[in-house]
């Protein structure tokens, strides 16, 4: 098993390294060591390349509602997990962890983890389901 | 002696076939190696690491101020890497050879990566091009042959990033590349020089290797509101939360000439090694009043795109619009270049519409053809085209004499000019173009108070606007013709001049690609103005490709310009505008805030200790047109 974590994980670099790096660096726009989770509304799915964005409407830690915008992989990427344009729709409540942005005041996060309640659809728990 | 024949024979045939096999074949995909370059080609480096970057300290600085989610802007999220990082980036190069079909001569390179533009190199000996064309995120480049080893110059870059944490080099950077074949690898030796924010320049190698089973994959990207906040993300000085915070010895993570060189290790291992400090570059942006080839005393042209043609001299840059409806100018330059501007034009316009055609058609309906002849023979008109129609209309973008200089003398209709669907002045009134611009320009140019001297009566605007709009009444040249007023940026009374099917805007002083933005506070300019102005521009403008080309705009002083040039100064003016605030509202005076050096980074690009703007007249403008808060 210890084995092949790494052999996975060099794999999920061959198939998704090239799409997921093209951008930007995440580490240096989020903080890969810290966790913000939120409950909110989707407002908008922007199921795109070279990143997707999931724009929701959630409290911050002072309890104001604020319009968060949420980092995903590329629109190519998500296909491949089966994740379509539809399959999240404004309106949809969802529960989601994220690494928060280094500028805070940006309001926006890197998905770690994505759970709606309503039917149970999750993200981020099988193996290479992170969006570092 | 048979075979000393066929001896002499084999070796005549080789020499005659060397030449042909002098140049190396580069062509092929060529797949990364991820190896010594594994942090640039996948997750990115640490925040604040610029060991092995010789940066100054206004390119300490420039780096220090930046934030990642700058990537998030809209006029960024497609951009590709830039020249100087391409080489170290993800994924394969494709190189292509361009050869002349007839004399096989190798006319130039083409190289394509995965994210970026596909980028030639000219090998026909072309020169590069002067300074006031458009620069690119790939720059303009031609190669030589030294021995087996491929040279490549390149000029006219966008300024962008060293390494993906914010080091970065500046336009006026310049770059070499040496690349050498080794079998089945290529090495790639770059040397990027630049006077700005590199105290030495800067050197990097490369491997890739030839792989035929690689394809350079389809790199697709579409811009949307990825930021919450509308702001420029940057740090202020000395707030930057993320510097030291990995492993690396602070001192070497600074970079610096120093940190380049092996000497370095042992002075870190021996607990000698300093911090960095170098002398920050010295203010070496043009004077206002002159333009790129100033003293030169001469009108060069560029041609943008479509009817737009831009003139540079002494003073501001000319726009104008030439076509079958004659000229339209966008300022006027100096008064003493007036002369020069007029030959010009017309030099333009007639090598423009009145050059004769051949007739291409044979019949009796071949469109195009003046009155239905057809024969050349029986169609003198191919060989005595009609004249070609004069100045029609100037439109100023602000009242200054560098721009409002030639209104007079280019304004003066020949006294016979004949103007298809004009109306003619009424008996008695001489003709002249009309002169449109903002009314708060005819206010300022013909005020007569005391200590004022009006402009000649000539040289005033004919038809003025007040409102945020003015539309021409008419297509001019095949084209509607938009102004823009922008309130309190330059001055009150400014205006930008978008020519809707050429694509091209003019944006006045609102844009000058040369020096810090000129803000004339006594005339009502505010630094807020210049940024509006600057995101007005932005939010006509539309890119090509991968922020780059498409829309052009050409700016009052300085070189052509596209959205990434915007951009690019846009983020400037913010960055300034924040520190400049943020000194204000901490209680500073104005003579503290120069001494704090809140430019200093930028000085080297914008910057200037003499002439008629200087970096003090441009910190103490802004601080003076912004409110504490």
């Amino acid at each position: 098993m210890t084995c092949k974590l790494p052999l996975l994980a060099f794999a999920g670099m061959l198939i998704f390294g090239a799409a997921a790096y093209g951008h930007h660096s995440l580490a240096a726009t989020y903080y890969p060591d810290r966790e913000v989770k939120l409950q909110g509304t989707i407002i908008d799915f922007l199921f795109r390349n070279p990143h997707s964005f999931l724009q929701i409407e959630a409290k911050d830690d002072k309890g104001v509602m604020q319009r968060w915008s949420i980092e995903w992989r590329s629109s190519g990427q998500l296909g491949q997990q089966g994740i379509k344009r539809d399959t999240l729709k404004v309106g949809d409540v969802v529960d989601v962890t994220i690494n928060p942005s280094r500028t805070v005041a940006d309001h926006r996060g890197a998905l770690k983890a994505l759970h709606r309640k309503s039917d149970g659809f999750g993200w981020g728990k099988e193996p290479g389901d992170t969006s570092e | 002696m048979k075979h000393l024949y066929l001896s002499v024979s084999i070796l005549l045939g080789m020499a005659a076939v060397a030449p042909l096999y002098a140049q190396v074949d580069l062509s092929g995909v060529w797949a990364d190696r991820i190896t010594e370059d594994s942090y640039e080609r996948s997750g990115g480096p640490p925040l604040g690491d610029y060991q092995g970057i010789p940066l100054n300290d206004a390119g300490r600085m420039k780096a220090d101020s930046h934030d990642a989610s700058e990537w998030s802007l809209p006029e960024f999220q497609c951009r590709p890497h830039p020249g100087p990082y391409q080489w170290r980036a993800l994924g394969a190069v494709r190189i292509s050879e361009e050869i002349d079909p007839v004399s096989r001569e190798l006319t130039a390179f083409h190289f394509e990566y995965l994210r970026s533009m596909e980028r030639p190199v000219f090998m026909d000996g072309r020169p590069h091009p002067p300074d006031y064309a458009p620069h690119t995120w790939s720059g303009f480049s031609t190669g030589t042959w030294k021995g087996n080893m491929l040279v490549i110059t390149t000029t006219h870059l966008k300024g962008a990033y060293l390494r993906r944490n914010g080091a970065s080099f500046s336009d006026k950077a310049t770059m070499m590349e040496y690349i050498t074949r080794h079998g089945d690898y290529l090495l790639v030796t770059m040397i990027v020089t630049d006077p700005v924010w590199l105290e030495e320049p800067f050197i990097q190698t490369t491997n890739y290797q030839l792989d035929p089973h690689v394809q350079l994959s389809y790199y697709p990207c579409t811009v949307s509101e990825e930021n919450i906040s509308t702001a420029v993300p940057h740090f202020l000085p000395g707030q930057n939360p993320n510097l030291g915070a990995d492993d690396i010895p602070p001192v070497a993570a600074r970079g610096g000439a120093e940190s380049t060189y092996p000497e370095f290790r042992l002075k870190l291992k021996a607990g000698t090694a300093k911090e960095p400090h170098s002398v920050a570059a010295k203010a070496t942006a043009t004077p206002l009043n002159l333009n790129l080839n100033a003293g030169e005393g001469e009108i060069k042209v560029l041609p943008v795109q479509g009817n737009i043609y831009m003139l540079v001299g002494d003073g501001g840059n000319i726009t104008a619009s030439i076509g079958r409806d004659g000229i339209l100018l966008v300022d006027t330059g100096l008064a003493s270049m007036s002369a020069k501007a007029m030959a010009k034009v017309l030099e333009l316009v007639t090598a423009t519409t009145a050059s004769p055609e051949p007739n291409r058609c044979v019949g009796l309906h071949c469109p195009g053809t003046p009155y239905g002849w057809s024969s050349p023979s029986l169609n003198a008109i191919i060989s005595s085209p009609a004249p070609p129609k004069p100045i029609r209309y100037i439109i100023n973008t602000s009242v200054d004499a560098d721009h409002t200089g030639g209104n007079e003398r280019l304004a003066l209709l020949p006294a016979d000019a004949k103007i298809v669907g004009v109306t003619f002045p009424p008996v008695g009134v001489a003709p002249g173009a009309t002169v449109i611009a903002h009314e708060n320009v005819l206010e300022r140019m013909s005020a007569h108070g005391p200590g004022q001297t009006p402009a000649p009566s000539g040289a005033l605007p004919t038809d003025t606007y007040h409102k945020e709009n003015y539309k021409l009444s008419e297509f001019f040249n095949g084209e509607g013709i938009r102004i823009i007023h922008q309130p309190a940026a330059h001055t009150d009374g400014d205006s930008m001049v978008f020519f809707r099917y050429s694509d091209v805007l003019s944006a006045g002083d609102i844009l000058n690609t040369g020096s810090y933005p000129v803000i004339d506070v006594a005339k009502g300019g505010t630094i807020q103005g210049i940024l509006d102005g600057l995101n007005h521009i932005l939010d006509i403008a539309i890119p090509e490709f991968r922020s780059q080309g498409g829309t052009m705009i050409i700016p009052g002083h300085g070189r052509l310009c596209d959205i990434g040039d915007v951009a690019n100064y846009r983020n400037m003016v913010a960055i300034m505008r924040d520190r400049i605030q943020d000194l204000k509202n901490k209680g500073l005076t104005v003579e503290q805030v120069k001494a704090a050096r809140p430019t200093m980074d930028y000085d080297g690009l914008y910057g200037s200790d003499t002439g008629p703007w200087t970096t003090s007249m441009f910190i103490e403008a802004a601080y003076n047109t912004l409110t504490k808060k």
